[in-house]
């Protein structure tokens, strides 16, 4: 007898064959028919789906024989793997590879033999399709092309319990997730019923998921709510998407929620896929900071009031005649409690733009007005500090909320002030476009390096100019800026090189001119 | 021209003293809550009053109604001192019937001629 040798890339096709992770597994039904139609069409009392594994062929399906395997040094298959064909021993007896095999000297007594090889899709040979009798035999042109195409159907078989395999895994990957997530995440119905939940919703809304898919959510939605979560699902229902929805639940305990949602729909399948959060605590906190800030912003009024008063008042040389140290001392305490009043000042208008308590009141306006009544508020300043404000203005409108465009212009005019040497001139000068106006502020002061350009528009980001004489300011000027050119639908930015000054650019809208005379 | 203060804060009664006082020559009348301020106002008719809005127990607004009220304080001009920089703040107040808002913290050195202008405006 002679063993079957092991393949060059046995160490590959063992891979292979253990990847479809069928060795050990029960009979199955499309394996059973198969060797089932391989023993009819080739007249074989025995037909086995025989895997060839390290030492053994393991034996998926089996008709005739009572054995589940065998070891591989025995095995016919194991012939068979060497073979691209149908690998045929018509008898065993007369083959000095097989005649004195136990299979063939013992039970069960193999004579003829018939191996169709399971090739993988990469080409490796997994084992053999097979038909074995006890006596010696031909096996047919059809017979043989029949066990061909047959061990060709077991590799699809195969193939497809794989992928069903690996399929479920990964569902039931994704399943354990979505039952892990603390978010809220829903398949819902274009008809405004939930179809399938995440236990999250359970522990949110306190509701059971039957109480949940059994009723519109609308149902569940605050009633103050409703009108807009109707609207937001017409558009789901539309087919466009959710960014970021926010509304209130009441849920089972009575309590209100507010959730945030973000959903994507598939019209033609009649769902929505949302994920949600339960924003509640977080809203909480941000209420409670915004009132704390307010608070503590109101507070500190106070005791500045007495303090900036008292100050004022002995400057003013109410109390008697201040020697020049005391002068200097008091104009110290005064100057510094003006700084804690604009910090608080600050705080407050950011505070407010920012939770948006702010509404614009947009009018069209002259630009012209704009400017000047910025360089008018500045300009006091510009002189004390030996700078000049030169202003190149175009006769345009804008449509702007007067008072807070001022704001952004002086606020980035006392900047270019605030950098500039004595001396030194600073320009505005405004472009029209069709739809957009462009305010520029140029200074020639030390200029912004690339790095900390980005920042400056942060909340309480200072640039460190190197420059002693720059006055300290409350590093939310320039956030303050951003939020009131944002509310104004306009964008606001910076360009800077070192040493060569800096120019701030804002843009807002244009309208025609004359709607300006219209709304005045 | 006879001022009274009602405010809870001594300091800020203190600096609207001097204010007002000093350099308004006015002659300042002081309460440190709602309830002193109405007796106040009811028994020394002041040409107008400095009410202070947040105030414990009883609010410049509360205050504010109370002295409307009464008929011998009704016609008293009354404005507001807060320390609430708020637009809407400062319009509430206009729209109870305050003849102005001013701000806390003012400038002491011009706050007498403000309100005189108030006053005469």
């Amino acid at each position: 007898m002679i063993a079957p040798s092991i393949p060059e890339n046995e160490g590959e096709r063992l891979a292979a064959l253990h990847r479809y992770q069928i060795l050990d597994t029960t009979p199955e039904e499309a394996f059973d028919e198969l060797v089932q139609l391989a023993s009819m069409m080739c007249g074989a009392p025995i037909a086995l789906i025989s895997l060839v594994d390290t030492s053994r062929q393991w034996f998926k399906a089996r008709i005739g024989l009572d054995v589940q395997e065998t070891p591989r040094s025995v095995s016919f298959c194991g012939h068979a793997l060497h073979d691209s064909d149908v690998f045929v021993v018509h008898d065993a007896l007369a083959d000095p590879r097989f005649a004195t095999n136990p299979l063939v000297v013992g039970e069960p007594k193999i004579r003829f033999y018939a191996g169709a090889p399971l090739t993988s899709p990469e080409g490796l040979k997994l084992g053999a399709l097979c038909v074995i009798d006890r006596r010696p035999r031909l096996l047919d042109t059809r017979q043989r092309s029949a066990l061909r195409a047959l061990g060709r159907q077991v590799m699809v078989q195969l193939e497809l319990r794989r992928q069903i395999t690996e399929r479920s895994k990964a569902e039931r990957e994704l399943d354990r997730f979505f039952d892990l997530s603390l978010d809220l995440l829903c398949i819902s119905g274009t008809d405004g019923r939930f179809k399938r939940l995440n236990p999250a919703f359970t522990s949110v809304f306190g509701y059971t998921h039957d109480e949940l898919t059994s009723r519109p959510f609308l149902e569940l939605v605050h009633p103050d709510d409703v009108e807009k979560t109707a609207r937001e699902l017409q558009n789901l229902r539309l087919g466009r998407k959710t960014i970021r929805f926010e509304n209130r639940y009441v849920c089972k305990d009575g309590t209100t929620k507010w959730i945030a949602w973000t959903a994507s729909p598939v019209p033609e399948d009649g769902v929505i896929y949302a994920v949600a959060r339960d924003i509640t605590g977080a809203r909480e906190v941000e209420r409670l900071k915004r009132d704390f800030v307010a608070t503590v912003s109101h507070e500190l009024r106070t005791p500045l009031t007495s303090i900036r008063g008292s100050l004022g008042l002995l400057a003013a040389g109410l109390m008697g005649e201040l020697t020049p140290e005391a002068r200097e001392m008091v104009a110290v305490a005064e100057r510094n409690s003006v700084r804690l009043m604009s910090l608080i000042n600050d705080i407050l208008d950011f505070e407010k733009l920012e939770s948006g308590k702010v509404e614009m009141d947009l009018r069209p306006t002259p630009l012209l007005r704009i400017l000047e009544r910025s360089i008018e508020t500045t300009n006091a300043f510009a002189v004390q500090e030996g700078v000049s404000i030169e202003l190149h203005s175009s006769n345009t409108a804008v449509l702007a909320d007067e008072a807070r465009i001022v704001q952004v212009v002086v606020n980035l005019l006392s900047n270019a002030v605030k950098h500039s040497e004595r001396g030194a001139r600073i320009a505005i000068r405004s472009h029209a476009g069709p739809e957009w106006v462009e305010v520029k502020v140029e200074d020639r002061g030390s200029g912004i390096s690339a790095e900390a350009q980005p920042l400056l528009f942060e909340r309480f980001h200072q640039i460190d100019s190197g420059d002693s004489r720059t006055k300290p300011g409350t590093g939310l000027g320039l956030a303050i800026c951003k939020a009131i050119v944002e509310q104004h639908g306009g964008s606001i930015g910076v360009e800077s090189r070192l040493g060569e000054g800096s120019t701030f650019w804002l843009r807002i809208r244009s309208v025609d001119p004359a709607l300006c005379a219209v709304s005045a | 021209m006879r001022v009274l203060v009602i405010d809870d804060e001594e300091d800020v009664r203190y600096v609207v003293r001097m204010s007002l006082g000093r350099v308004g020559k006015m002659t300042v009348l002081e309460a440190s809550s709602g309830a002193e301020g109405i007796a106040r106002a009811r028994s020394e008719k002041p040409d107008f009053i400095l009410l202070d809005m947040m105030m414990p127990d009883m609010d410049g607004a509360a205050t504010f109604l109370q002295l409307r009220a009464n008929e011998e304080t009704a016609s008293i001009p009354v404005v507001f001192l807060t320390a609430k920089a708020m637009a809407s703040e400062v319009q509430r107040l206009k729209d109870l019937g305050a003849r102005a808002v001013v701000l806390k913290p003012f400038n002491p050195m011009t706050l007498a001629a403000d309100l005189t202008a108030i006053l005469e405006g």
